[in-house]
Parts: structure tokens; C-alpha cells; sequence
């Protein structure tokens, strides 16, 4: 049994069924036509050995909570084998999935076999039609089932830096996760610059507020909470949207949460996994961030263990890039250039590694002057006339990045006894700290965890699963009157 | 009509209208809380005027010019109320609010000079020759100069100048004027920046001597 969404190639296919099922009061082509091509109508096909053997069919509008269920049908020869239910189960999950709180229905008095699939799935009968089907004179029952909304959907909108993202979340579900990014306005400035970045969201605002409604298939008014991000980050560039964040709670009155930056891109692992198992180790690394926490409760328990002191894993790959003349971002233009080097070619310093560094910074790190080592390095050899070999220097480089943020990662698993390690940020884009990590890892009996890039670089659906679960805990909304904290602590869930 | 008006080029300032009629008004002088504010303002002049959201037909912000944190806070506010009150979201030069004021004011008034701060030794500022059916008349900017070159502009001794603040009402006032010209409101929102970010692309410095 294969069960797919319907297109208009399946048109004649449904249509020989319809008539089978129908044959008084069949449906014509075109109303099928039109019904398997409008936006507000999802069409389910059924097939055995590529023939459609059942097909059903929902109406929802965006806007309304109500969806429709507009018709079904099974071949006869087929019937009693869970066709019909496996259609049905298509249809409510897709209707939970467009943030339905009820299913209505009509269905023919006479056809009690009909009835009892639809009370399978909690439907009751709240009406009569008298004579609705003609020319046979037969009455229909109205039934309607009501979906369980103890889930928030949550509007989450993230701005700390130079990603616009605003993602949107049924509780742990994902509805829409938009992001854009102001990256190439930066790269001749190599490096992120706040007013641009700022003026950038700013733009895009409006642009990925309508693709992200558009992707979850949701008007506002469906929408049950605001979550915004208000630190840490850059203040400018945070403003903007807990601006947009406050007066679209006002307008909409819906309420609004100020949530932590980084303990979203903790929760993010809920919209991967279904869960933040706990406790874990989490290392979130991007350009604004190198942060090594220890997360015991996703909301009452998230503790600073180390960070950097300087610059940020990504900022150091960006400024390194420069250094060997490539282009921003740094990132991925090494990894690419590393590819051919060789890791151990040159043995560049590892930040905070030395015992008496560790004494003090045990789970700090510090790149500043790993990015001076491969300055000098490049300078030296350029002084004499010699030629840098980019790949060599690119993967030595590299791999010291890597080996002190896995280093530190595993430590931290092991001292503190936590059996798993979550990866965050942008910087888990790079290969060689994929595969670094997943070595040493398995070799130290540790999970790994690293969701799909688009939740691990900055983005809005972190944000609101991350309210979502605010919420489904019981907190309050958030007091109006908070502001951007550039420098917030990991501590501050919500402000 | 019903318009909510804002504007943080300056401070921050909230005013909700009935057609030019100031149902509310918030002002707030200080410029550097303007995120902090800018929700509750809206909020509570709502609640002072007694209408709800979806009532609100208009959204009317101050475009600037203005110090740039402070001025986005604003237009971000607008942008995302006018969505979720589904109502149109106009535009105003903030500068223009500041002439209306004082022509309200000074009602025989002629050319008129406002200058507003915009840090770094320079100023922001536009040039008016009177009121025409309840819009100032920009005649020069909105510029941003060193104050001491306006004179290279306009001829700055035959211009009054004003100390008045903007203010939302003011241009809620402005905006619905404006819906009864030729020219109509403008929808064409986006900020006044008159000055590109300040960032110069990098060079590498050595490291070694």
C-alpha cells in the first residue's frame, strides 16, 4: 500500500473511482479538477500495484481553524482491508499539521460503515441535513472532531546577528523555519558589521514573516505566542527584531516570551530529536560564539562551563581566511582549501590547552593567537621567499581549532559524567569538526548529537521551540518592557 | 479613521488619531529605550483612546532622519503592527512633523530651518516655506551636513529656526492630510539613513616586525 498527496495526473484515475462509488451523485471533472488543484485543499491517493484504489480529500483555509473533510472513497473490492483508515489518518494528521482545532464532515445517514471509521477517529454526530443527498432523498449527518491543542503554535523571531530567522513550531513540531541571511554584504568588510547587519533585517523582516506563515500554511490569528530572541548578541541588530516582536503582540495580542539565544540553539535538538535528552554537554560555535554549556534541564538548569576569551571559533576562521587570502566567509572557503593539506604538517598552538592554562580556563577557549601563529607563519615564509602551502597551512589550522573544541567537549563529558555531546552554531558546517567529533566520540562512548544545519546556524524555529516549551511549562509571558542584553547570561532562560 | 502613529528618530512617540483628531498621545523624550518602550507606548494608547487593534486602519511612522538604532526600532514596530492589525503602513519624514509643530504654532510663520542632531559634529536637517493645506512645504532635504555648512544651501538668516520636539501626532496629523492631496499618503516606507554604515573593508595588518 503506498499512500501519496494527489496531483492532477491522478485525475482520471480518481474520477473512474468516483463514478464507481458515486454513480448518482458523482462529482463531475471539473469540480475534481478543481478540487485536487486549489491551495486550500489537500487530496490523498491510495495505490496497490500503481492502480489508485482510494483517494480522499480536506479543505482548510488559512485563517480558520476548521477543516473539512470533502469526501473519501475506497474501491468496493477492496473494502474492509484499512484503506479507509489509513486515508482518514492522512487526512486528521495533515489538518493537526495546518493548525485545525476541528474536523467537520457529512456523511450519508445510511451509511453506518462510513459512521463507525469516523467515530474510530472521535468524530460525533452535531447535526441533521435533511434530503442533503439527491436525487436519492437521503439525509446526511454532520460530525465533527475536535483536535487536541494543549500544543502552542509559536511565532519565533531571531535577529542577534546577521541571520534573519523567523520559524514557526507546534509545540515540538516544526512548522516553517525561514532564514536570511546578510553574509554577503559582509564579506568585503570580512568580518560581520552591525549596522549592516541591522539595516539588513530590518529589509528582510516582512519578506520572511510571509514566507514562514506561507510554508506552515497559518494566518496569525492561528498563531498562540510570540518568542523573540533578545540576547546575547548585538544590540542594534537584536532591536530590530524585539521591536517587531513587541508590536506584533500588541496588534495580534497575542503574548510574547524574550528568550535566551543560546539556550535556543540548545532546544533546537527538540525539533531534530523530539527531545533535548538531558543531562548533555552542549557546544554551540559560530562567529559570535564559542560557548561550552552543561545542560541538566533545558529550562531550570543550563550552566556556563567555558567560553572563549577572544575571538570566536567562526571570527578566527574568518580572520585566518584573510590571512591566507581567501574570502568571507572564512569557514567554508578552509575547509575547501584543507581538504588537500595535510593536518600535521605544521603543529600551531592550541588555546588554553597548557596545564596551567587549564588550571584557570579549563573549558574556556581562546583563538586570537592561534590566528597571530598562522600570521607569522605566512609572514615568515613570504619574508624569505618561500611559498606557503595553503592546503597544509588551511588543515593545520584547522585541525587546531577542531582538536581544542573537541578536546574540551569530551573533557567536559567525562568530568561532568554526561554521556552525550550537542553540537551548535554555525561552525558545525565544518567537516573536519563533524568528523572529529564523531571519532572521538564513539571512541569515549559519548552520543553525538548535531542537528540539520538550518537549526543549528542562528534561526527563528529555535527560538519558538524553545518558547513553545516555555509555555507548555506554564511560565508567564514576558513583562513588555524588556530590552536587548548583548551580554546575557546563559543562566536567563527567559527575560 | 482610526491611525496609530510612532515615531523614535528622537525619542519615542506614540499618538493614536481619529481621522487629525489626537485620540492619545505618549511622549518620552530620552533616546536610548526606545525597544524598551516602544511595546508598552503602543499599548497603553490603545487602551487610553479605547480601541482595539483591529480597528486601527492606519499605521503612520517617522521614516527619520535619526540616529539609526534608535530609528529602526520604530519602523520595525510599524512594519510588524500594521501586519498583525492588518492595516496599511504609510510613511512621513520625521523633520516634517517637527515643522508642522511649529507652524501649529506660529501660523503666519514663513521659511522655516530644522536642524536635529546627528552626532559626529554634523546635523540632519531640511528647509520649509510655509504650510499648504495642512503639510509643511519641504523645500531643501532632509540632508545631513556640518550645521555650519546649511549656509552653502539655503540662505539660513532668512529662515526661522525651532527647538520643537517631533511628535506622533503630528505626523498622524500629516499623513492623513496628505490622503486628501494629489499625492496622496506615502507607501513607499523605508529609512532615512542619509549616511552609509560606518565600516571600512579591512586590511591585513603584519603581526611580525
Amino acid at each position: 500500500m503506498l499512500i501519496r498527496e494527489a496531483t492532477e495526473k491522478d485525475l482520471s484515475g480518481i474520477m473512474a473511482l468516483e463514478q464507481e462509488c458515486f454513480s448518482n451523485d458523482a462529482w463531475s471533472e471539473d469540480v475534481m479538477n478543481s478540487e485536487l488543484i486549489a491551495s486550500h485543499t489537500f487530496y490523498v491517493v491510495v495505490l496497490e500495484d500503481e492502480k489508485i484504489i482510494g483517494y480522499a480529500g480536506l479543505s482548510k483555509l488559512p485563517g480558520s481553524n476548521q477543516a473539512d473533510i470533502q469526501t473519501i472513497a475506497t474501491s468496493p473490492s477492496v473494502r474492509g482491508k484499512g484503506y479507509g483508515r489509513a486515508l482518514m489518518n492522512a487526512l486528521t494528521a495533515k489538518a493537526k499539521e495546518l493548525s485545525a482545532t476541528e474536523i467537520f464532515l457529512e456523511v450519508r445517514a445510511d451509511n453506518t460503515t462510513a459512521q463507525k471509521l469516523y467515530e474510530m477517529f472521535g468524530f460525533t454526530r452535531i447535526g441533521i441535513r435533511k434530503n442533503y443527498y439527491q436525487p436519492d432523498n437521503v439525509d446526511a449527518f454532520v460530525m465533527k472532531t475536535s483536535i487536541n491543542t494543549k500544543e502552542p503554535i509559536v511565532l519565533g523571531i531571531e535577529s542577534s546577528c546577521d541571520e534573519t530567522g523567523i520559524g514557526i513550531v507546534r509545540g515540538n513540531q516544526l512548522l516553517a523555519n525561514v532564514i536570511s541571511s546578510s553574509m554577503e554584504q559582509h564579506a568585503i568588510f570580512g568580518g560581520v558589521v552591525p549596522e549592516v547587519a541591522a539595516r539588513a533585517h530590518l529589509e528582510a523582516l516582512t519578506p520572511v514573516l510571509d514566507e514562514a506563515l506561507n510554508k506552515a500554511n497559518i494566518a496569525l490569528d492561528d498563531i498562540d505566542a510570540i518568542a523573540v530572541t533578545n540576547g546575547p548578541g548585538l544590540a542594534g541588530a537584536l532591536m530590530v527584531g524585539i521591536s517587531a516582536a513587541k508590536a506584533l503582540s500588541v496588534a495580534t495580542g497575542k503574548p510574547i516570551y524574550a528568550v535566551n539565544h543560546l539556550v535556543g540553539h540548545v532546544a533546537a535538538d527538540i525539533l531534530a530529536n523530539g527531545e533535548v535528552a538531558t543531562p548533555t554537554i552542549a557546544l554551540l560555535v559560530s562567529g559570535g560564539h564559542t560557548s561550552l554549556l552543561l545542560v541538566r534541564d533545558l529550562l531550570n538548569d543550563v550552566q556556563l562551563l567555558g567560553e572563549t576569551i577572544d575571538d570566536a571559533a567562526g571570527e578566527a576562521f574568518d580572520k585566518v581566511a584573510r590571512v591566507l587570502g581567501l574570502p568571507y566567509p572564512g569557514g567554508p572557503q578552509i575547509d575547501r582549501v584543507a581538504k588537500d593539506g595535510n593536518p600535521s604538517a605544521i603543529r600551531f598552538p592550541r588555546g588554553l590547552s597548557l596545564p596551567k592554562d587549564m588550571a584557570e580556563h579549563r573549558y574556556d577557549f581562546s583563538f586570537s593567537g592561534l590566528k597571530t601563529a598562522v600570521a607569522r607563519h605566512v609572514e615568515v615564509l613570504e619574508d624569505r621567499g618561500e611559498e606557503v602551502n595553503l592546503p597544509d597551512v588551511a588543515a593545520s589550522f584547522r585541525e587546531a581549532v577542531v582538536d581544542v573544541l573537541v578536546s574540551k567537549a569530551i573533557n567536559a563529558c567525562k568530568e561532568n559524567g554526561v554521556p552525550r555531546l550537542l553540537l551548535g552554531g554555525g561552525v558545525t558546517a565544518n567537516a573536519r569538526l563533524r568528523e572529529v567529533a564523531a571519532k572521538r566520540c564513539l571512541e569515549e562512548g559519548i552520543e553525538l548529537r548535531i542537528p540539520p544545519f538550518d537549526l543549528c546556524t542562528d534561526n527563528g524555529a529555535m527560538i519558538a521551540v524553545l518558547g513553545a516549551q516555555l509555555i507548555m511549562s506554564g511560565a508567564a509571558p514576558s513583562n513588555l518592557s524588556f530590552g536587548a542584553n548583548s551580554t546575557l547570561q546563559v543562566t536567563k532562560v527567559q527575560s | 479613521m482610526y491611525s496609530i502613529a510612532l515615531d523614535t528618530s528622537a525619542g519615542t512617540t506614540v499618538a493614536l488619531l481619529q481621522d487629525d483628531d489626537v485620540l492619545a498621545e505618549l511622549n518620552f523624550d530620552e533616546n536610548m529605550t526606545h525597544a524598551e518602550r516602544i511595546g508598552q507606548a503602543l499599548s497603553e494608547v490603545l487602551t487610553k483612546a479605547a480601541i482595539r487593534p483591529a480597528q486601527i486602519d492606519r499605521v503612520v511612522v517617522g521614516m527619520g532622519p535619526g540616529p539609526f538604532t534608535g530609528l529602526r526600532v520604530g519602523l520595525a514596530a510599524a512594519k510588524f503592527f500594521a501586519l498583525g492589525a492588518n492595516a496599511e503602513l504609510v510613511g512621513v519624514c520625521s523633520l516634517d512633523a517637527i515643522a508642522l509643530n511649529f507652524y501649529e504654532q506660529n501660523q503666519t510663520a514663513g521659511a522655516l530651518l530644522v536642524v536635529t542632531d546627528a552626532r559626529r559634529k554634523e546635523v540632519f536637517w531640511a528647509a520649509y516655506s510655509g504650510l499648504s493645506s495642512g503639510i509643511p512645504i519641504r523645500v531643501v532635504g532632509p540632508s545631513v551636513t556640518k550645521e555650519e555648512n546649511i549656509k552653502d544651501f539655503i540662505d539660513v538668516d532668512s529662515h526661522q529656526r525651532t527647538e520643537i520636539l517631533v511628535t506622533a501626532a503630528a505626523l498622524g496629523k500629516i499623513a492623513f492630510s496628505e490622503t486628501s492631496t494629489e499625492l496622496g499618503a506615502n507607501y513607499d516606507v523605508s529609512p532615512i539613513y542619509l549616511r552609509e554604515p560606518d565600516a571600512v573593508p579591512g586590511k591585513g595588518k603584519r603581526v611580525s616586525s
